[in-house]
Order: structure tokens, then C-alpha cells, then sequence
């Protein structure tokens, strides 16, 4: 059974090894900001390649958007 | 002569900050933003919507680089979930300041002030630059001043409704007192509104519908960069005081119709 994380409460299939910029490239966010929160913790964005993901962890991916 | 607005010892040229919401475009927003002369905007943080490719357009491509970016906490009711969008807009390469908004009443957007303040030491402590958005309450800027924020931002008037300087005695008694420049966000409907606030010693104002919901945004951008270098320039030329009765700008005497 493929292991699985949630990204946005939406259910993801992990590659073996796949850090959050791995997983950032498969969703294709690369814009200048994405911001992560992997169970509940933010994640210093010069991490994303050594943080690899575990099956259930719980991710939160968000950026600006237009606001007052 | 400089005339620079120091926020937490970096400098600013321009006295108006603007928000980037509720443009139709985000190249109106862009254009608006370049007119208004503005070097701060405020942005929110939400999740990314999976299900459109990439997420869809990203606001930033659209804001020049050097453009300093202010992530809100909006849409956080309780402390703790300032704290947190504060927090993971920072880790994600945002810059460390944050308007901090607990805003816990969808019908006046009206700001929590213990949560705000509760938010704001926790974030000082965090080593955050903390711009509040608050009723303009003297003695809780005071308080936000004493936990260490780097201006206070009291409303004018609710979020949205264009109605001016709503509370000005409660803003003048802040303006009055404040050792950190005083910000009014939100309520300005009108550049005169804006022009009125620097004329009574605010140190900037942030605007966004007001700009946004203009048949022209990119014009009243202008119009909002103008009134308020006016009302600033006004505040330092020194507003002459008011009369009870009239004084007659032209000589009493040598009538021409009388001796």
C-alpha cells in the first residue's frame, strides 16, 4: 500500500524519500513564496529539502494572496 | 528637507500604505499600486487551492521586488491564530513584520483587544516587527506601545465602510500621546478623509477599498498619494487655527466707495 500524507486536507501518494520541495515541485507551487506547516509547525523554508515527508503527516501548503 | 516615515528604523518616502485586495485584476492592483507611490502593501496568507494548476496567479508576480510585503493575520479570531499565520508566513521567506489582526465579529470587523495584545507580546517576543490594527483606544496603544510594537494602527471606521474619520478624538488623543507612529487603517472612504488624517499628525494611513471599488483605481491611487503628501505637508506648515467669527481678508480701510 502506498504511503500517504495530506497537503490541504487533500490526500497525497509519497514517493519513497519525498521531502516538502520534492513535494512542492510534483504540485507544481513553485511561485515565489509557499508556505509550509507540516503538523501544525511551520517549516523554515531553507529546510524544505532535507524534511522528508512520513506516511500521515498533515500539511499545510498556503502563499499571499490579495488582502487588506 | 526629509520627510521619511521611520517604522522600526527602516525608512519610508511614502506616507501611504495600501492594501492589495479586491481589485478586478491583479494588473489593476499592480497599477494602482505604482501610482499611489506606496513602498509597503499588505497581503494575506491563505491556503493553495489544489485543484487549479499551480494554484493558479500568484499575487507576487505581480508586486515589484523591492516592495516591502506585509502579511495580515486576517481571518484569525484568537491569539494563538496570529501567531501561528505569523509564524509560517515568516519560516516561508516572508518578511518578519506582521499586521496583527484578531478580528473575532464578521458584521463591524471590530478587533479583539485582549487577543491583540496577548498576540502582540508573543510576537515581539518572537522577534516580529508588530504593526496592530485596534480601536483607537489611548490606553491599549499605549500598552501595545509598552509591549513593544512598532506603530499602532487604530480604524477610523469599519473595514470597507468609506465613512471617515469616524472616531478622530479617541485618534487625536493617540497621535497626542503615541511614541510610535500612529497608522489609520481602515474606514478612509476618500482621498479628503486621508488629506484629514495627516493634517491631524497621523504619521501615514492604509488604504484599500477605497482605492480598489474606484470606477478608476489607478486615478484614485494618484488622488490618495497626492492628499496625502498634502496633508502631510499641511501638518508641518502648521494649520492655521479657527475663529468664532469673520476676519476680513482684505483692508477695512481706503474703500473705494466711501471716504
Amino acid at each position: 500500500m502506498t504511503a500517504t500524507c495530506t497537503v490541504n486536507g487533500r490526500e497525497h501518494p509519497l514517493e519513497p524519500g519525498e521531502t516538502i520541495a520534492r513535494l512542492l515541485e510534483r504540485l507544481e507551487l513553485g511561485g515565489r513564496f509557499a508556505l509550509v506547516e507540516c503538523n501544525g509547525e511551520a517549516v523554515d523554508r531553507d529546510r524544505y529539502g532535507d524534511v522528508e515527508l512520513a506516511a500521515g503527516d498533515s500539511l499545510v501548503v498556503a502563499r499571499p494572496v490579495a488582502g487588506g | 528637507m526629509t520627510d521619511s516615515l521611520t517604522i522600526a528604523g527602516r525608512e519610508f518616502g511614502s506616507r501611504l500604505i495600501t492594501g492589495t485586495g479586491k481589485y478586478d485584476t491583479f494588473e489593476t492592483m499592480r497599477d494602482a499600486v505604482a501610482e499611489s507611490g506606496c513602498e509597503m502593501v499588505t497581503v494575506a496568507l491563505r491556503r493553495i487551492d489544489l485543484d487549479v494548476r499551480g494554484g493558479g496567479e500568484d499575487i507576487t508576480d505581480f508586486l515589484p521586488e523591492d516592495l516591502l510585503l506585509l502579511p495580515n493575520t486576517a481571518g484569525c479570531e484568537t491569539a494563538d491564530e496570529a501567531v501561528r499565520v505569523a509564524r509560517l508566513a515568516r519560516a516561508g521567506g516572508l518578511p518578519d513584520w506582521v499586521k496583527l489582526e484578531v478580528i473575532p465579529d464578521p458584521r463591524y470587523l471590530l478587533p479583539d483587544p485582549v487577543e491583540t495584545l496577548r498576540a502582540a507580546e508573543q510576537l515581539v517576543d518572537d522577534g516580529f516587527i508588530v504593526l496592530p490594527y485596534m480601536l483607537p483606544d489611548p490606553v491599549l496603544a499605549r500598552r501595545l506601545e509598552e509591549v513593544g510594537c512598532a506603530t499602532v494602527m487604530p480604524l477610523a471606521a469599519p473595514i470597507g465602510t468609506g465613512r471617515g474619520l469616524k472616531l478622530r478624538d479617541a485618534i487625536a488623543i493617540m497621535i497626542e500621546q503615541s511614541g510610535v507612529p500612529v497608522v489609520v487603517d481602515a474606514g478612509l472612504g476618500s482621498p479628503s478623509h486621508a488629506a484629514d488624517a495627516l493634517e491631524m499628525g497621523a504619521d501615514a494611513v492604509l488604504v484599500n477599498t477605497a482605492i480598489a471599488h474606484a470606477d478608476d483605481p489607478v486615478a484614485m491611487a494618484r488622488a490618495f498619494r497626492l492628499a496625502v503628501e498634502a496633508g502631510r505637508t499641511a501638518y508641518r506648515a502648521g494649520v492655521m487655527a479657527e475663529g468664532e467669527t469673520a476676519s476680513p481678508s482684505s483692508p477695512v480701510g481706503g474703500l473705494v466707495t466711501r471716504p
